[in-house]
């Protein structure tokens, strides 16, 4: 209960969480890969998380980040290192899959110095 | 020649950024083949050094730096990012590596103190 009522000096990741998972169901969903339409998939999806997070209107600068690869038994690997301040800055991936492929999208959240 | 000077120390410059990544990547991962039991290590390795050499660097910015790795099979891989932050201090570099048998994707952004 204490966390919570920190919100307003953090980034709430669970929240963030949420609207990015809705986000990929909405765009990609029920589709198949296809290399054709992927690069319109992966920059809708980081801008519409990107209008999402920035409509919290908390003074935060954000980048959203996003992976889509086919399911092709290929071994994929990310890693993220960031040097900010942790008090007040926050990040969170959220994973995703479906029939045909996988989704990565992390989002960073930095807090803007008043 | 006192606002050149200080406008260069607090750049992003994406020419010295890609340098020491491209650095980085070839120290880690070089001439090795993708093996799933070191892969964990690469990663971990490329964003650590990464972020200590830029943090080296005594810029005022924070840093967030991304590594994908990606095994060559013939899958297809995508990636895209959007960023909300200030146009005019904070910027990006993305540098794409590559080997006989590995993809290597490294992302950096600084955004201004």
């Amino acid at each position: 209960m204490e966390e919570f009522s920190g919100e307003e000096g953090s980034f709430n990741s669970e929240e963030a969480s949420n609207s990015v998972k809705e986000c990929i169901q909405s765009i990609i969903g029920e589709e198949s890969y296809r290399q054709d339409t992927v690069n319109q998939w992966t920059a809708k999806i980081v801008e519409q998380a990107l209008t999402l997070l920035v409509k919290q209107t908390k003074s935060y600068k954000y980048i959203v980040n996003c992976a889509v690869m086919q399911k092709s038994g290929a071994g994929l690997h990310t890693a993220n290192s960031c040097y900010w301040d942790t008090v007040t800055d926050g990040s969170c991936t959220v994973k995703w899959e479906n029939r045909t492929m996988y989704c990565v999208v992390s989002v960073f959240a930095v807090a803007l110095t008043p | 020649m006192d606002e050149f000077q200080s406008s260069e120390e607090t750049a992003f410059v994406v020419d010295d950024i890609t340098t020491i990544i491209k650095d980085t990547v070839e120290t880690t991962i070089g001439s090795s083949a993708y093996q799933q039991n070191r892969i964990n290590q690469w990663t971990s390795s490329v964003v650590e050094t990464s972020l200590n050499q830029l943090s080296k660097l005594g810029k005022p910015f924070k840093y967030i730096v991304t590594c994908i790795i990606l095994q060559k099979n013939g899958a297809g891989l995508h990636t895209a990012s959007s960023c909300f932050w200030d146009n005019t201090m904070d910027g990006s570099c993305t540098v794409r590596w590559e080997n006989k048998t590995t993809y290597c994707i490294v992302s950096v952004f600084g955004l201004a103190v």
